[in-house]
Parts: C-alpha cells; structure tokens; sequence
C-alpha cells in the first residue's frame, strides 16, 4: 500500500503550507489560502485512505521511524487510535480553512492567518503520530505555541493581547507537568536497566515505555507520608498535563478568554486542535493508567467535576461564543470523566471517550463555525441583542440546530438511533453508572446526569434567544456566502448521522488498538480486577434523554414562551447568578491571591536583594564609567587647530624617537 | 642641473607656509587652502625624487595625489558652501554645537 509509505507526508505538508503561505502569501488571491486548503487536503485523503486500511486490517499498523541523536528517534505510530484522530483533525480542519476563505475576506492580514493555522494543523498532526513521547512533547509544545500566535492574532486589541497570554501560561503549567512526568518516566527507566541500554531500542517509544510498566509499580516513594509508586505519579503528571491542554478544572480558566481570536480559530482550538490534544494524550498512554487506579480514580472525578462545573456557567453568559466555550470544557470533562471509568471497564473507556471526541469535533466545530456565521452577517455575539435570526438565516439555523441536538444528546435508548452526541454521552453516562455500582462512588454520575441536564438548557437557551422570537435590535443581517455554509451543511449532516453509521464499528476498531497488550493483567498489577459489568436498569438507560428533554422544555419555556420573567431573576443582587456570571471568581482568585499576593510578596525578598546590591554593582559600574568619560572628553576640544598641533607635535616626536633609536643601534 | 636639495628645501618653505596658515586660521576657506598648499609640498618632494631617480612612479602617483586633492577639494568647499547658507559664516571654532 503505497499511501501508508505517505504518512510522514501528513504533518510536513502542512508545516511546508505554512512557510509558503507566510512568505508568498501576499502575493496570492485571498491571502495564499489555497496553499494550506491543498495541503492539509492531501493529509487528510492520506489519512483516511490508511484509515480505510486500517479498518480492513486492524492489526496492520503502520510504523516509520528515523534516528535522531543517541537513544532518540523521530517516528510514526498509526494505530487504530491515532488513524481516527488524523482523519477527524485533518478533515474538520479542512473544512476550517475553506469557511476562514469567506470568513476573514475583509482581513488584511489574511496570509499571516492562514500560516497560522496550517502551522497549528501541523503541529496537532505532528502530535498524534508521534511514536514516541519526546516528539509529543515537542509537538503538544507546537500546538500551544500556535495557539498563542491565534489568540492573538488580533494583537492590537488588549483584550486578544491578554488573552493569548493566559492562555499560554496556563497551558503552561500542566506543560511543565508534562515535562517533569517525561523526566521522571526516563529517570525511572534508566534507573531499571541500572544504566545499560540496550542495543538498537528507542526507550521513549510508547511500546517501550508499556513494557517498563510492572517495574514501574514496583518503585515506590513517600509523598506527604503516603507510599505511592512512580506509576502513579508520573501518569499524574502526564494527566497534569492533558488538564492544562484540556481545559479541565482549575486550569480552564484560558478556555472562555480564548475567544479573543476569530472565531474561525475558535472552532479549531476547540474541535480539532489543542483542547484535543489532553484527551488524546491520555488515551496514548492509557496502559499506563490502567495499571494506576489511583490516577484513574482522579481522572474520573475530576473529569465529572468539570463537566458540571462549566455546564453550570454555561447557563449565564450571554456571549455567543462564551456559551460554546464553556459547553467544550463540560463535554471535555465528559471525554476525560470516560477515560477514568477505565478502572472498570478497561479499554472499552478509551472507545468511548475517543467516539465523544469526535462526534463532539463534528458537532462542535459546526456550533462555531455557525456562531461564526450569525457574527459574520450581525457583526455582534451578544445574544441580548439578536433573536429572529433564524428568519435571515435559514441554512445556519438549520446546522445550528442540529449540532444544538447532537449536543444535547437527543436519540432513542438501546437503539442506535439518535444524533451523534446522543450515541457516544449516553454510554459514558452508562458507565459512570456502572462505575458507581461496582465503586460505591456515585459522584460522577450524579455530577454526568446534571450536566446533561444543564447542557440541554444551556444550548437551547442560546438556540431560541438567538434564533427565535422577534429581533430585539436592528441588526440588518443576511444569510452567509457558499464557502461557508457548505462546510456547515457537511458538518451537519455529520454531526446528525456520524454517530449512528459508526457506532459498533469505531468502538471496537479503537479497543483493537491496545489488543496486544493484556488489560487484565495491567489491571492486577493496579491490585484490581476487570469484570463482566450488567446492564443498567431501565430508567438508567432513559435518564440522559429524560434530562436533555426538560432542559429543552425549560429553555423553550422561559426563553421563547417567556412563562417566566428572566429579569427578575437575572440581576446583579441575586448572589447564585452573580457567582455563576463571575466564573465563580476564579480569575480574581487567580489573579489577586496567587499573583498580587503570594507572588509578589514573595518577590519583596528578592527585590530587596536586587535593589540594593545588584543595583549598587550595576549603577556603580555606569557611574564609574560616564565620570571618567566626563573628565576624558576634555580632549576634545572641538578646536581644528588643537588637533593639526597635536599631529604635528606627534610626527615631530616621532622623528626624534627614530632618531634616537638610529644612533642607539 | 638644479640640486636636488633646493627643491628639497622649496617643499619644506611650501608645508610650513601651510602648516602655519592651518594652525593661525579660522576660516575655512583659507584652512583648506593651506591643506592643499601642504599636500602640494608633498607632490613637489614625489616629482622631484622621481625625477632624479630616473623612475616614473614617482609623478604617476603625484597625479593620483592631485586628483585626490581635486576631489577633496569640491568636497571640503561644498561642506563649507552649505555651512555658510546656514550660518552666514564659515569660522569653524564656532561650529562647535556638537562639543561637550
């Protein structure tokens, strides 16, 4: 098969879009688009056709792999795991970059655009090949750089400057998780082969990394009097990691500010690229997980946490895009809370978290690609000021809703009917049951049910106070040009069928992903055991759809019949509403607590060494130096005839010198 | 034959007279000339040692020197032409704005 001889082409292609579009661009129609649409084109047919390949033959997976430097390699790993995601992120990316053609026409500078995200395209491609957990690191590095560079991409308004700045340096804690669990993951291994390397074995290479599992168990430290193996902690620093990328609890705070930049990168950030990036990190490494109950164990609650956490806000803000980024941080909770169910359902955890990460791109992307569409044709987001732009607007209306339903999660139980949000939430939600059973734990059901719920009201909520009812300013407005409604229709109609056309297939192609490597036996090593799980009861299985329907009702209800006065509510004396439009003051906390007052208390100290005996040896050597400059620059006196002396008094001293030399000698 | 060393000595009367007229002067024009009277005093040494030397090169670079003059010459006269629209006058002591 000569496509899978391709495969180093996926990432290159765009990284080679991005220095053509960034150099050339200018002189090209509509800011060199054309470059990166072509290349990440070529991705994703390379992609989907090893994909195709792979779904044929799922124990033919595709390696590549160069030396680097001494026992480092570059290389690529396409598994079932990493085929999905490289079909999913090349192709919603795709789609991006030909909506962006008509969504930053009236943009200058359309070139640098366009390098950007074909340079963010690359460096998420880059990633999820990655056979080894170094070039990942370098990648997820790449990716977090792009979206600093997007972010900001509108640099002259201080409110995009702020913006991409907190979201690199929030990232950039987990970053720094990630980096010290990739130390201490080679310290540990090193420490196991006592030194020895072993010939011709790339250590960091994922599938050497799972053999070293057993051993790593095995090594254990005391941390605040408790006895945890390195396991444990090195998986909780890759997850540390996964939880800056991801946006989960506490560090989403850069998620909602991200959409300073346009909305069209707001759509990659939150679909394809990035946000991604953290669950599918996790899913890589999972082995190592299921061995690690513990970290599992707060991979599922925090994951749960989150999902309810954000969907709560979700219900308040008023800004379109504000809306969709708080719903990505629930649904990426719903995704991580899936992953840490593997403690009793094994891999199946991964299918199913990898299914709601890309039914959620589908649906998701389409969500901003159609807020991008009603800002493009109203030219606001606050949805205080729309309403009846569904009459205007009938092809966004349409998409809109039904991502609106995907999110929601709208389907029949036990059936595979139902939008592709409805096929892949509904078994994560099962499984917390499951989880809960088997646990006693019953915290992240609980949480998973709620924030069905509210996801339900949040986004119909926006649904009808956008697209229904009068127009509540004179917004004038018309329906998008082709080249974006097309990719809308496209991800309509995915995120409508994607789901039910997949279902048993993707599921048990992403388990066949870790095949070879024995999950009960992992298990054990964590000290527990993966057993056969019953099927929940009825009113189990009926629960996310009866929720998801009252959240549409209530939205329908307060927001569209208007049964209930929103405004007597809605007010700044009311303390619930004030907390949840603050963000539960997390930004204060951040900014005031941990900046203004650890941070820069802590700093009086080492001010006070800077002030006074690093100032003194740095304003002491300048004060030396301008003196003494003072008093030389009397010389000069500016004076021709001084100078001309001069000269003349040194060529006659010359003379004599040669004189005297001459006789000496 | 006129010796060798009365042109010697021509020379030495020529760049003292423009040594002093460069040191005692202060303007401009008349600074310059002396410049030019001292680089003469130098081209009449090159012509006169190439000349007893029996060797060309000696005059074959005191006409590169005098071309090199010429193009000093409009140079330092241009200079000192914008100088004078500036200031009406062309002392160069006091051009003295860029000094301590």
């Amino acid at each position: 098969m000569a496509m899978e001889n391709l495969a180093f082409l996926i990432p290159l292609l765009p990284a080679l879009a991005f220095v053509l579009t960034f150099f050339l661009g200018k002189k090209l129609p509509s800011g060199g688009a054309i470059i990166p649409i072509i290349a990440i084109a070529i991705s994703c047919v390379i992609s989907l056709s090893i994909t195709a390949g792979l779904l044929a033959n799922p124990g033919h997976v595709v390696t590549q792999s160069v030396h680097w430097f001494a026992i480092l390699n570059l290389g690529i790993l396409i598994d079932p795991l990493a085929a999905v995601m490289l079909s999913m992120v090349s192709f919603v990316s795709l789609l991006i970059h030909i909506y962006a053609v008509g969504y930053m026409s009236h943009d200058p500078a359309k070139p640098r655009y366009f390098a950007e995200t074909a340079l963010f395209t690359a460096a998420m491609l880059g990633l999820i090949l990655s056979d080894n957990i170094l070039q990942l690191f370098v990648c997820w590095e790449l990716v977090g750089l792009s979206s600093y560079l997007l972010i900001g991409f509108w640099f002259h308004k201080p409110g995009a400057a702020s913006a991409a700045k907190k979201a690199f340096l929030t990232t950039r804690i987990g970053d720094v998780m990630f980096l010290a669990g990739i130390v201490l993951l080679f310290a540990d291994i090193f420490a196991i082969l006592e030194g020895k390397l072993p010939e011709g074995v790339y250590l960091l290479q994922f599938e050497e990394i799972f053999k070293f599992i057993p051993e790593l168990v095995a090594i254990n430290s005391t941390i605040l009097g408790m006895e945890v193996s390195h396991l444990t902690i090195v998986t909780l620093l890759f997850f540390g990691g996964a939880v800056g990328k991801s946006g989960q609890f506490p560090l989403h705070v850069w998620l909602p500010d991200a959409m300073e930049g346009p909305t069209t990168v707001s759509a990659l950030i939150h679909a394809a690229t990035m946000v991604t990036a953290g669950v599918y990190l996790v899913a890589r490494t999972f082995p190592m997980f299921l061995a690690a109950p513990g970290t599992l164990m707060v991979v599922a609650m925090l994951g749960a946490f989150t999902a309810l956490f954000a969907a709560t806000m979700g219900i308040v803000m008023n800004d379109l895009k504000r809306v969709l980024a708080f719903s990505t941080i629930s649904q990426l909770g719903y995704m991580v809370l899936g992953l840490g169910l593997g403690a009793v359902i094994g891999a199946e955890a991964v299918g199913v978290s990898m299914f709601h990460l890309i039914n959620h791109a589908f649906f998701k992307a389409l969500l901003f690609l159609c807020a991008g569409s009603v800002i493009h044709a109203v030219g606001t987001h606050d949805m205080r000021q729309l309403g009846g732009v569904g009459k205007v607007m009938p092809i966004t209306f349409a998409t809109m809703t039904a991502a609106a339903l995907a999110l929601a999660g709208f389907g029949i139980p036990g059936t595979s009917i139902g939008f592709s949000g409805f096929l892949s939430k509904d078994p994560i939600i099962e499984y917390a049951y499951v989880f809960a059973t088997e646990t006693g734990n019953w915290m992240p059901y609980l949480f998973a049910i709620t924030a069905a719920f509210l996801t339900s009201l949040y986004i119909f909520r926006l649904i009808f106070m956008t697209f229904t009812g009068k127009p509540r300013t004179d917004y004038g407005g018309h329906e998008s040009p082709s080249s974006m409604t097309i990719p809308l229709a496209i991800l309509g109609v995915l995120a409508v069928i994607f789901g039910a056309l997949t279902r048993g297939t993707f599921m048990k192609f992403i388990e066949s992903n870790f095949e070879h490597l024995d999950m009960n036996a992992l298990a054990e090593l964590g000290g527990y055991h993966l057993g056969p799980h019953g099927h929940e009861p009825l009113l189990i299985l009926w629960m996310p759809l009866i929720v998801a329907v009252a959240g549409l009702v209530i939205a329908y209800l307060i927001y569209n019949k208007r049964v209930i006065d929103m405004s007597r509510i809605v007010s700044s004396e009311n303390p619930v509403y004030k907390l949840l439009y603050n963000r539960y003051y997390q930004h204060q906390i951040f900014v005031e607590i941990f900046s203004v007052k650890i941070i820069y208390e802590g700093l009086a100290l080492a001010s006070f060494y800077s002030d006074k005996m690093l100032d003194w040896l740095v304003n002491g050597t300048s004060t030396f130096l301008i003196e003494a400059g003072d008093s030389l620059r009397k010389f000069q006196t500016g004076v021709i005839q001084d100078y001309a002396a001069a000269v003349v008094a040194g060529v006659g001293l010359l003379v004599i010198l040669v004189k005297l030399i001459m006789e000496v000698f | 034959m006129i010796p060798l060393n009365w042109y010697l000595a021509l020379s030495a009367i020529v760049f003292s007279i423009g040594l002093y007229g460069l040191m005692t002067h202060k303007n401009g024009i008349r600074m310059l000339m002396c410049v030019e009277l001292m680089l003469n005093s130098a081209n009449i040494n090159l012509v006169a040692f190439s000349s007893y030397n029996d060797d060309m090169t000696g005059q074959v670079f005191a006409l590169f020197s005098i071309a090199l003059a010429a193009a000093e010459a409009a140079i330092g006269f241009a200079i000192l032409m914008s100088i004078y629209r500036m200031r009406d006058m062309i002392d160069v002591d006091k051009l003295n704005i860029l000094r301590w």
